[in-house]
């Protein structure tokens, strides 16, 4: 569904120095910089997959998704997209795909979504009968009633995000980039902007690429991550076991009187708090420590993944060091 | 207002870099000026027939470039800036700093001044080359008042436009009424017919208010319509008295609606 | 496949298609000028001291002579009556959108519009409408009316036919200048200044394009041509163009709107080559 091969993307920046006496030999003299955005980028997704795509700010997830959407040219590589190549913008290809920018909107800011839909419905030329069964359907899974007839600027960031993934699904694409879908929201909020992304994936096959801040959005939603940094691949595949490749270890809380000492000798603590007692854990020594504790804390008892924002910073701190 | 003195350089020095940072939009604004011209090339194949009640073709060409020498020379666009960052609230980071935020703004816009004069050299040149400079004034007490009357005709604007600023505080959409100032100055300050050409009642109108010391009174005095001294030089005063004044109206203005901007949260 | 579930509604043509598309957005844009109705009352009473402002030069000039450039006052008044209706169309439906897409274009929003299977400037130049506007041009018909009662004449119907035949070249002319110069706002980001540049020359059509002399003669008749957009639809409602010039009027502006529809299609290129 999704195929990219060596893709690359360029951007040549005018350098503005700082301070007055730079400002006026910049009149003469312009400075510019190669900004490599992305630098040989390659990897396959399949029709239905949910993937994670992650990397830190400015490491060129954005650029990724503009390409793949067709917005930007590649300086190099091959793109396709549902069959197509992203840059030619045919009718057929941008009736199969949706990209949705958390930071941006295509709500009309005066005036109800509803009016944004009755504009899409045109532009995609959706029939009547289809946009209704669909908005239906967009209605009762996102709980969009009562909001799409009140204008966009008197909703709430929240809903405004769930009328935004309403508008960008009505032509019913079978591609998703969701650029941080969820940025802003409480928790609650995306809860179920996840929940829906899920529902919509597994009804209609569609296949979403995701960016998030929220690493709880990327472990809820995908199987698979691909993570970049600095323009480059550095790892795509099972998130679990990448996971497991970066940190082998995992976390174990209990509670209970555990002499601290005795604590110490089960891991390192990383919390303790409220009388419960969190310990990273080797998974080698896992099976002994929790043996151990099952004999001494009791019942409850549980073990964790470590957060996959720890994994990252680990991550991009060792490719950092590397060569 | 020390500290404001004090502080004074630097927002110059910060306004003229961002005058050069952004010299092609403000190339294109000054560009924007052609009412003067094409009134002029109105008015010049009127009086190339006959000149038109004492005014021959040179005192046209003089009048027009000359007034857009003092357009773009003591125009800002303080109003439009004052009035984005009150609709964003990006105001309140001027009220967090402890000089007064019309100290910043003069900072801003008397930083553009250096370059708007370098904008408007050729023009000089062309009237200095033309017909038109036989009738530019030449003795000392009048290029003496001419220099004044710019300076006040630069506060004079400055203040006017403050005003016009700080009615975003009040007012939705204050740039509308900026539109139908533009209108009334354009007739009340010479800006696009002469002065002295307008139907009398307009004329007496216009004696009135302070628009005609923003543009057409230097005019008049630049190009020889002035020739007692003393009468220019009360023109001059009058003029700085307009200044002083709409820059305490101003200041009232901005108190006002400062405080009215912390009780409603804009 | 979900997608071929949902049929495609894309019949009856690309015309019929792109009207319904165009409906949608003035509908739209109705809506919204609707939450603001009083605008209604002030865009009439802004209207009035336009026009008032727009006649005074007018009246100054003509207290003194009886004709300038051979221009009679009614005839005159034809011209600025043409330049009023035609700057009322320019700014209730074409200077909204344009505006609108300097905006989006610094917001990013412009990529939603970019993601949508319709062509792209259509999409723009029928974003954003100012109903209120027609107030504007019902002025200037009013203002058409009177000058032709003062000057004592009663237009035939072909030259009706041909005014207004050369009024919309005029404005497609006028588009196609805009376009251009929006054009640019992908090359350089601010460009509502470069709008201002365009609406300020354009100022200068109140007047008989054969008024004007030596540069100015130049300038509005190569850069801007002026006597494109008013003065030859005036002396065609008058009877005084000749055919070939109107003939020459026609081609002239479907060869701009061409040459702008080419700048429009380089610009987005580069866009979409270049932006982050």
């Amino acid at each position: 569904m999704i195929e990219v091969a060596g893709l690359k993307k360029h951007f040549r920046v005018h350098r503005r120095p700082p301070g007055l006496a730079a400002a006026v030999r910049s009149l003469w003299h312009r400075q510019y910089d190669t900004v490599k955005a992305v630098d040989d980028i390659s990897f396959t997704i399949a029709r239905g997959e949910r993937v994670g795509f992650l990397g830190p700010n400015g490491a060129g997830k954005t650029t990724t998704m503009k390409v793949l959407s067709g917005l930007l040219h590649p300086s190099a590589g091959e793109v396709t997209v549902a069959g197509h190549r992203p840059a030619a913008r045919s009718p057929a290809f941008l009736e199969q795909i949706t990209l949705v920018m958390g930071q941006k909107q295509q709500l009309m800011w005066d005036l109800p979504p509803s009016e944004t839909y009755a504009l899409n419905r045109a532009v995609f030329g959706v029939e009547p009968a289809a946009a209704r069964q669909t908005l239906a359907e967009l209605t009762e899974l996102l709980g969009l009633a009562g909001l799409t007839d009140k204008p966009t600027r008197q909703l709430s960031l929240g809903e405004r995000m769930k009328c935004e993934l309403a508008a960008a699904l009505l032509h019913r694409p079978t591609t998703l980039f969701l650029d941080e879908p969820t940025i802003g929201l409480d928790v609650a909020m995306q809860v179920t902007i996840r929940d829906f992304i899920r529902d919509y994936n597994q009804r209609h096959d569609a296949t979403v690429l995701l960016t998030s801040h929220y690493m709880d959005d990327v472990v809820a939603l995908c199987p698979r991550v691909i993570v970049i940094d600095g323009g480059r691949l550095i790892h795509d595949g099972d998130l679990r076991a990448l996971v497991k490749t970066m940190i082998p270890d995992k976390l174990v809380s209990f509670t209970g009187a555990v002499a601290p000492e005795e604590v110490a000798r089960l891991g390192e603590v990383i919390k303790a708090e409220g009388g419960r007692t969190t310990v990273r854990v080797p998974e080698a020594r896992l099976r002994e420590v929790v043996g151990h504790l099952l004999d001494r804390a009791g019942a409850d008892l549980a073990v964790e993944d470590p957060p996959l924002e720890d994994v990252m910073r680990k991550l991009f701190k060792d490719k950092r060091a590397g060569p | 207002m020390t500290r404001a003195l004090r502080a004074m350089p630097t927002l110059v020095r910060i306004g003229l870099t961002e005058a050069l940072a952004y010299r092609a939009e403000m190339l294109v604004w000054l560009l924007t000026t052609t009412m003067p011209l094409v009134m002029l090339g109105l008015w010049t194949s009127v009086a190339d027939e006959a000149p038109f009640r004492a005014w021959a073709t040179r005192d046209f060409v003089a009048y027009y470039l000359v007034a857009l020498i003092v357009r773009n020379l003591t125009s800002n666009w303080v109003a439009w800036q004052m009035s984005e960052e009150i609709r964003t609230g990006a105001v309140a980071g001027r009220l967090l700093r402890p000089v007064h935020p019309f100290a910043g703004y003069l900072g801003t816009h008397l930083g553009a001044v250096p370059l708007r004069a370098v904008a408007v050299a050729p023009v000089m040149l062309v009237v200095l080359w033309s017909s038109a400079r036989a009738v530019l004034v030449t003795d000392p007490a009048h290029l003496g008042l001419v220099a004044l009357a710019l300076v006040g005709a630069w506060a004079l604007t400055f203040a006017v436009f403050l005003c016009l600023g700080a009615l975003a505080f009040f007012l939705d959409k204050s740039l509308g009424i900026v539109d139908v100032y533009f209108g009334v100055f354009a007739i009340m300050s010479g800006y696009l017919i002469p002065l002295p050409l307008l139907p009398a009642w307009l004329r007496a109108t216009a004696a009135w208010l302070p628009f005609r010391a923003m543009l057409g009174d230097p005019v008049a005095i630049a190009i020889g319509r002035v020739p007692d001294a003393g009468q220019a030089a009360r023109l001059v005063a009058q003029q700085w008295a307009w200044a002083t004044a709409l820059l305490l109206v101003a200041a009232w203005m901005w108190r006002r609606g400062v405080r009215r901007y912390e009780a409603f949260g804009g | 496949m979900a997608s071929a579930a949902v049929a495609r509604g894309r019949r009856g043509g690309r015309v019929r298609y792109y009207l319904r598309l165009a409906a949608v957005q003035l509908r739209a844009s109705t809506v919204t000028g609707l939450q603001y109705r009083a605008d209604f009352l002030v865009q009439g009473l802004m209207s009035l001291y336009w026009l008032g402002w727009n006649l005074l030069p007018l009246l100054v000039l003509y207290d003194e002579r009886a004709t300038v450039a051979g221009w009679s006052f009614g005839a005159a008044l034809v011209v600025m009556a043409n330049f009023v209706i035609i700057r009322g169309v320019l700014e209730g439906a074409v200077n909204p959108s344009l505006g609108a897409l300097v905006e989006q274009i610094r917001s990013g929003a412009f990529d939603y519009t970019l993601l949508r299977p319709a062509d792209a400037q259509f999409l723009v130049s029928t974003a954003r409408f100012a109903p209120w506007r027609i107030v504007d041009v019902l002025g200037g018909v009013g203002l058409l009316v009177y000058a032709f009662v003062r000057l004592g004449q009663h237009p035939s119907v072909g030259q009706v036919a041909a005014g207004v035949g050369l009024l919309v070249a005029g404005l497609v002319v006028m588009y196609a200048l805009w376009i251009m110069i929006v054009a640019m706002a992908f090359w350089v980001v601010k460009m509502d200044n470069l709008i201002y540049l365009l609406g300020s020359v354009f100022d200068a059509a109140r007047w008989p394009a054969s008024v004007f002399r030596g540069a100015w003669r130049v300038v509005f008749t190569f850069v801007v041509p002026l006597a494109l957009m008013t003065t030859y639809p005036a002396q065609a409602m008058l009877g005084t163009l000749t055919g070939g010039a109107a003939l020459a009027c026609l081609a002239g502006a479907l060869g701009l709107a061409a040459v702008s529809r080419l700048v429009w299609r380089l610009a987005l290129r580069s866009y979409t080559s270049a932006s982050s």
